[in-house]
């Protein structure tokens, strides 16, 4: 018996030693992908490594990131500005993104935070390897990943076990060990994208008739301490709703219920409420490739709209941010 | 809980640890922790259905005791059967009762006449199959007399129960494992290493060859209606690697871990796909339930004895109730029945004993001939594999008529058709592998003769494949019979 469990830990020690490093090396190489786990690395690169260097943060999930476009705020406000947009994830994961951010970076004066149907529902753990080269031994990462269904306690605990079956992750990884280049990523955050209208549509008619938002109580508790926290903290919030096809909004039975609580939100904490759900540009579909997601032309129309409303309503709220 | 989770990675090291060093020198305890420890390991997917393994134990149990104190043959034959019919009725109710109720309704709204009934709400357990042919085994060996019956109530649960080949075999005999129970293990270096290796190969079948061809070929029996016939013959072709991958490395498994703790489990898989004909075929695959129904079905309806139509008819009825074992759906009928029409000509023409060595033997390759044959019994095979895998009757027809069409002559081409080259090149690595290592007992056990220089990096770089191209997680197959 004595041999064999000394072989075994012969056999297993370079496995466990090698696995350490290994971890380390795909780690490091994989969060130099522009592309790869839908091209979120260079957003939680900027966030870790305190490089968001912003004075506006846009939050949201993928209607912030592909609506607003930093550099067209960043002119017509004069603040630099980063977009934080996460794509699939409603409020619970971006609240994460926002105290990653303001740990690791200075606090922003303003934070323009995008809203949708789904900002206060639960998801599930959407494009999990994302958090890859994040998530080990990181307090702030496990406590919010951990309730999501997808990653195991080990996961966050042993080195290289996430990586078990992640082909993809890690053939990226040696991709970017030995070539260095890769896809043009997200320009601070934000992605035009230059589509027209797609199929998407029906598809969503179908799945989506008759559909009713049902908020989970508490993210809603949650978005509500974030925003009594930022009020607390001196950073402006304004809550804005884009632009969402006129035919898609007919679809969803709840909108205006929903809309009204995101009023409700704002006169509780004195904060400007931009609802773009009747903005010309909701009927038109030559602005968006799918009900719900705008094209490059219709971001940049909307987001100069935009920052031309929140000019015109500066001084109106309690809210100083200049 | 299953072999590939990281759940069995801790409950394996846990039993193992405590089975040597706590229980070593106490075969009851050893025992009775290998009880604990099946019950743990089959309840952490549902506790419920523990009762059924402890009631069937109880059963077979106490019928193995009256057959040992009754020598009235008549009231011998009675406890027989009730072993039979409470074993096969569980296996009724739970796996078939839906099946013939749907089939009595259809038959009798045929004839104008229906039927008001209620189908039930089942869940099947798992390994109900196995272990329910494990008890009956020994059930009818104490009847026949070629075993003693056991007073040992520890000892017989763990052989019921026993975690390793509870829930997908092999089906083992009563003869052979239950004596097992009956003497002191003693750890041995050799068999604990040959465990290891063996348990190696098993996670790589599984995970990286049975999982990754199962995300092709459930992609394209799914979507069966938009592929042409060469790509539906790509995927009866991942299927046909699949549920090898995901069986025989179950199998694997299970007699690996048995080594650990000093059992010998039988052999389940002897490289069918090396199979020059059918007969061979059903030699090498699924050992232990072949041999379960050839013993204890086959022989005592006579066998290969009488006339002709005697023989096919026996051959007939194996082969289908074989299929049917599987599961309530005619598709494992059909699948049984073509197997059999495939066996009887051989059988006809006393072909079916003729290839009993290994192929090629002491070869690098084989000749024309033997490789024209494999490939021959591989087709067949694989084609009876559609019926397997539909999910009934038309499905199957559907799928095998576009096979049969001028798209079988275009170039296969599914979603994500490139992801799949290294699922294919894993696949040829596997198929070199099985070929070398053909004449062991699994495909790297000729690894124990070479030296730690050239088996320990190849051990790593199959951890490493496991790791890389692990498949998503997909359950046995054989679970759910």
């Amino acid at each position: 018996m004595n041999k064999f469990l000394n072989r075994l830990c012969i056999f297993i020690l370079p496995v466990l030693i090698a696995g350490a490093f290994m971890d380390t090396w795909i780690s490091a190489n994989l969060r130099k992908s522009n592309s790869h786990a839908s091209k979120e690395y260079p957003t939680w690169n900027a966030i870790l490594d305190g490089k968001l260097d912003a004075d506006v943060l846009i939050y949201g999930s993928s209607r912030a990131w592909v609506h607003i476009d930093p550099s067209i705020v960043e002119d017509s406000l004069g603040l630099s500005t980063f977009n934080l947009g996460i794509d699939g994830h409603t409020f619970d994961m971006q609240y994460l993104r926002h105290l990653l951010a303001l740990k690791n970076n200075p606090k922003p004066k303003l934070i323009i935070h995008s809203l949708d149907i789904g900002t206060l529902q639960r998801s599930n753990l959407y494009n999990p390897d994302q958090f890859l080269p994040y998530m080990l031994w990181d307090e702030a990462f496990y406590d919010k990943l951990s309730k999501y269904e997808g990653y195991s306690y080990f996961d966050y605990k042993i080195p290289l076990i996430r990586y078990y079956g992640k082909y993809d992750a890690i053939k990226t990884a040696i991709k970017m060990r030995l070539s260095r280049t890769d896809d043009a990523g997200r320009v601070r955050g934000y992605q035009a994208r230059d589509q027209s209208w797609n199929a998407d549509f029906e598809n969503a008619k179908m799945a989506m008739e008759g559909y009713k938002a049902i908020s989970d109580s508490l993210t809603e508790r949650l978005f509500d301490s974030y925003l009594s926290e930022c009020k607390a903290d001196g950073i402006c919030v304004i809550l804005v709703y884009s632009p969402y096809y006129i035919e898609g909004q007919e679809f969803i039975e709840n909108q205006s219920e929903v809309i009204d609580m995101y009023k409700r939100f704002a006169r509780k904490y004195d904060l400007l409420f931009l609802d773009f759900t009747k903005d010309e540009i909701c009927f038109d579909k030559k602005y968006f490739y799918n009900a719900s997601h705008m094209n490059r032309s219709g971001a940049e129309l909307f987001t100069r709209k935009l920052c031309s409303q929140i000019l015109l309503h500066r001084g109106t709220t309690a809210c100083k941010w200049q | 809980m299953l072999f590939n989770s990281i759940d069995f990675a801790i409950f394996l090291p846990i039993v193992f640890g405590l089975y040597w060093f706590v229980a070593a020198n106490n075969l009851r305890l050893q025992n009775l922790l290998i009880v604990v420890a099946s019950y743990i390991f089959y309840g952490w997917w549902d506790w419920r259905f523990l009762s059924l393994i402890l009631f069937s134990t109880l059963v077979d149990y106490s019928v193995g005791l009256g057959l040992l104190k009754q020598v009235n043959p008549t009231k011998r034959k009675l406890l027989l059967w009730t072993s039979i019919l409470i074993n096969l009725g569980f296996l009724g109710v739970f796996k078939y009762y839906n099946f013939f109720l749907d089939n009595f309704i259809t038959a009798f709204s045929f004839f104008g006449t229906d039927i008001q009934a209620t189908s039930l709400n089942i869940i099947l357990p798992v390994g109900i199959s196995f272990y329910t042919f494990q008890t009956l085994s020994y059930s009818i060996d104490v009847y026949n007399r070629r075993l003693a019956a056991t007073k040992d109530f520890i000892a017989f649960s763990a052989f019921v129960s026993f975690f390793p080949q509870l829930v997908a075999g092999p089906i083992e005999r009563a003869t052979q494992l239950l004596p097992q129970f009956y003497t002191r293990r003693i750890f041995d270096y050799g068999k604990a290493v040959d465990g290891l290796r063996q348990i190696l190969w098993g996670l790589f079948k599984k995970i990286v060859i049975a999982d990754n061809c199962a995300r092709y070929a459930n992609l394209i029996f799914d979507h069966s209606e938009s592929y042409s016939g060469s790509t539906l013959v790509l995927g009866a072709v991942f299927f046909a690697f699949q549920i090898y991958g995901d069986f025989s490395g179950y199998s694997d498994i299970a007699i690996g871990t048995s080594r650990l703790f000093g059992f010998d489990l039988m052999r389940n898989f002897n490289f069918p796909y090396f199979s020059r004909d059918i007969a061979e075929f059903w030699r090498r695959w699924h050992i232990s339930l072949s041999t379960w129904f050839r013993d204890y079905l086959y022989i005592p309806l006579g066998g290969n004895r009488g006339d002709i139509w005697s023989k096919v008819r026996n051959i007939m009825i194996i082969f289908i109730v074989s299929g049917f074992w599987h599961g309530a759906n005619w598709t494992f009928i059909a699948w049984g029945g073509l197997n059999a029409l495939f066996f009887v000509p051989l059988m006809l023409t006393k072909n079916n004993r003729t290839n009993m060595d290994t192929v090629a033997q002491g070869k690098l390759l084989p000749s024309l001939k033997e490789a024209s044959m494999m490939m021959l019994t591989f087709s067949m095979t694989t084609f009876a594999w559609i019926f397997f895998r539909a999910e009934n009757m038309g499905h199957a027809a559907s799928y095998i008529s576009t096979i049969f069409s001028r798209s079988l002559f275009s170039a296969p081409h599914f979603a994500d058709a490139m992801l799949a080259i290294p699922t294919m090149i894993l696949t040829i690595f596997f198929i070199a592998m099985e070929w070398i290592g053909r004449d062991g007992q699994y495909a790297i056990q000729h690894l124990n003769r070479r030296p730690k220089t050239l088996s320990w990096p190849f051990y790593y770089l199959i951890g490493g494949l496991i790791f890389v191209f692990a498949g998503s997680s997909q359950q046995f197959i054989y679970f759910q019979f």
